[in-house]
């Protein structure tokens, strides 16, 4: 009896959601409010990866806060940093018919045509925010993420500004996880921006984007010489760890030996503060202004380019103390 | 009565639990002395030590703290995956002590100037080491209750802490990266006696450890519930309270580290303080010829195993190994080690 039940129960459970999904799928809905929509209009389900760090945090907490500034209806899910999570939630909203946007930071860069040509059948707008995936261009509307190749040239730029007073130029890289594109591409646009500029790369290690194993690297380089004129550190920490490593073996970070970190962390700006890191690349979270404005557009069927690199500055010493308490991360 | 021929000599030596682990720290060095220039370089500055040689002790000293933890679960048959989550929590304890108001959104100018003032500590310190160490405690008496007293098998029940203990981590700080600047924290990992003073913690912890298994008969009961938890059942012994004990040790020995690590790098990173640290412990407690099936175990054996790897990582540093390769070198020295201890391979 019970047995049956259950079966029951569980052929329901399976047969719901699929019908729910079928009877959408099949008409196309445009946005009524089309091309006079506002922010009001939207109806917004974000899909973000889970949680991982203060850049994660800050990511989620714009995206938050800017939807109540701006009257936005968001829907929010953590997918807890599981795919099938987000797969799951993807065709929930794309099954509700109140959501007009879909904005997804995918954990994985695979997989997700499926998904994609389902919404757009639907005629939902996807856009994608700070992870890119490897899906046909016409299936979502926009990508917003950070530049990580440019973050590489600006750090390499400002490198060249601040040895350009030293005769030797040799400089040591702390690399983050191997693999990850973060690393690869910020190394790479360093090494493109600092070519013929007579900066010599004599180390390169990773530290996983640990202050620890920054320090424990750092202090291993600084044992075999103490000829390094500056420390370009692929994330904050590793910088800050490299800062201890540099004043432990009784040298001064950010004077004898300068320091170029990348993210813009609060930590990073207190570290400027204290002159012991020299300059910070922005490696920005707060995407949900520029991700909202995007999907409205997208929403009135303006013409949008499929990559719009995030707003990301370079920040300096001087102006540390002032910026600080505007960061939120 | 034995006569001592060189090669009964030998086969003492090598039949010993600590040759092999031993051996191979030894090797490394040798390729080092021959591979790297100054390796072994030690400079004195102020009367305190620097060299690489200090530098590998000194890294490894939270590994060898978890080790130490972990042979003794280890020993009972157990494992426990969730020291490197209980690090993130005692640092995350200790620094929210230290210094709450970060959890406030906007600071008024006192208060931040209060949280930059190297003086200021809002518990005193000594509450605020012995508060997060008795939380690490109350961390292993779960994994404990959870193993002894409801049969969960460890890697189970450690599990559950291992990934829950990081939320709670970061719960406890909101998600934050707390800067410690309280000066005396500082002191844990970064205070020099002639050498660092992690290194003097180590030897501590490795004696007290030792003193409590061998001096007592805690040892044996240890080695007897990991060879067969049953028969020492039936023989008198209560085997679930010793594993109790055992786990509420490991959890100490990980709060330990964890205050050792926060301080090293004067920040509380609920994200990535200990991180996959527990899996480096297991590895120092086997190169060390600690059987995972329990039993005998020897607690010198995991501490030179946990300097075997903080050696090999250094020595990749200095050799200057290209990034991507580290972790397959690393790899390979540990199966090469690893590889001794096989019945078959020893004989062959």
């Amino acid at each position: 009896m019970t047995k049956k039940f259950f079966t029951i129960v569980l052929i329901l459970l399976f047969i719901v959601p699929f019908t729910a999904f079928v009877g959408c799928g099949h008409e196309t809905r445009g946005v009524k409010c089309s091309p006079h929509c506002t922010y009001n209009d939207m109806v917004v389900g974000f899909i973000q990866t889970g949680s991982e760090g203060g850049w994660r945090t800050a990511n989620t907490a714009s995206f938050k806060e800017t939807a109540q500034q701006l009257g936005i209806n968001l829907n929010f899910y953590d997918a807890q940093n599981k795919l099938e999570n987000q797969v799951s939630a993807f065709r929930n909203f794309i099954a509700d018919p109140k959501v007009n946007v879909i904005i997804l930071a995918a954990l994985e860069t695979t997989g997700w045509e499926d998904v994609l040509k389902e919404a757009k059948v639907a005629g939902k707008i996807v856009v994608l925010e700070d992870r890119r995936i490897d899906a046909a261009e016409n299936l979502y509307a926009i990508y917003i993420g950070s530049d990580f190749t440019e973050e590489g040239r600006k750090a390499g730029r400002e490198m060249i500004t601040l040895l350009n007073d030293s005769t030797k130029k040799n400089v040591v890289e702390l690399v983050g996880n191997v693999g990850s594109s973060a690393a690869k591409d910020r190394g790479t646009g360093f090494r493109e921006a600092i070519d013929g500029s007579g900066i010599v790369i004599t180390e390169s290690q990773t530290a996983n984007w640990s202050a620890t194993e920054g320090k424990d690297v750092m202090a291993a380089f600084l044992k075999k010489s103490k000829d390094i004129q500056a420390v370009f550190a692929q994330n904050d920490e590793m910088g800050m760890g490299a800062a201890l490593a540099i004043k432990e073996a009784g040298l001064k970070p950010g004077v004898d030996i300068k320091i170029i970190t990348v993210d813009g962390t609060a930590g990073a700006f207190k570290g400027m503060i204290a002159g012991e890191i020299n300059t910070v690349i922005e490696c920005n979270p707060l995407l949900a202004p520029q991700v909202y404005e995007a999907a409205l557009k997208a929403l009135n069927g303006d013409a949008l380019p499929k990559w719009v690199p995030s707003h990301e500055g370079v920040f300096y010493q001087k102006d540390a103390e002032a910026i600080l308490p505007t960061r939120k991360y | 009565m034995k006569t001592m021929t060189p090669f009964n000599i030998w086969k003492n030596i090598s039949g010993s639990k600590l040759f092999f682990s031993f051996a191979a720290l030894v090797s490394i060095f040798l390729f080092d002395l021959i591979f790297i220039p100054n390796f072994f370089a030690i400079q004195l500055r102020d009367g305190n030590l620097y060299g690489n040689v200090i530098d590998i002790m000194r890294s490894a000293s939270t590994v060898c703290i978890l080790a130490i933890g972990m042979t003794l679960v280890i020993a009972t048959g157990g494992v426990d995956l969730s020291v490197g989550a209980v690090m993130a929590i005692s640092a995350s304890v200790a620094a929210l002590m230290m210094n709450p108001y970060v959890m406030a959104k906007t600071l008024s100018a006192e208060t931040q100037r209060l949280i930059n003032d190297p003086t200021f500590t809002f518990a005193p310190f000594g509450s605020v080491i012995i508060a997060a160490l008795v939380v690490a405690v109350i961390c292993g008496l779960w994994n404990g209750i959870l193993v002894a007293y409801f049969n969960i098998p460890a890697m189970v029940a450690t599990l559950i802490l291992m990934i829950s203990g990081r939320g709670i981590a970061q719960l406890i700080t909101n998600g934050i990266r707390i800067q410690i600047f309280y000066e005396p924290f500082s002191y844990i990992a970064n205070l020099w006696l002639i050498i660092p003073l992690p290194i003097y913690i180590v030897a501590f912890m490795l004696v007290l450890t030792w003193f409590l298994t061998r001096k007592t008969a805690m040892g044996m009961f240890i080695e007897s519930v990991g060879a067969n938890s049953r028969s020492s059942f039936y023989s008198g012994l209560d085997e679930k309270f010793i594993k109790l004990l055992v786990y509420a040790f490991c959890g100490f020995c990980a709060g330990v580290a964890g205050l050792i690590a926060s301080s090293n790098i004067k920040t509380s990173d609920a994200n990535n303080i200990g991180l996959l640290l527990e899996l480096d412990a297991i590895l120092a407690v086997v190169i060390g010829g600690n059987m995972m099936s329990g039993g005998r175990f020897t607690l010198l054996g995991s501490v030179i195993g946990a300097l075997v790897m903080q050696a090999t990582k250094i020595s990749m540093y200095n050799l200057g190994v290209p990034a991507n390769a580290v972790m397959a070198i690393q790899g390979a020295v540990v199966l090469f080690v690893i590889l001794f201890y096989s019945k078959q391979v020893r004989e062959f």
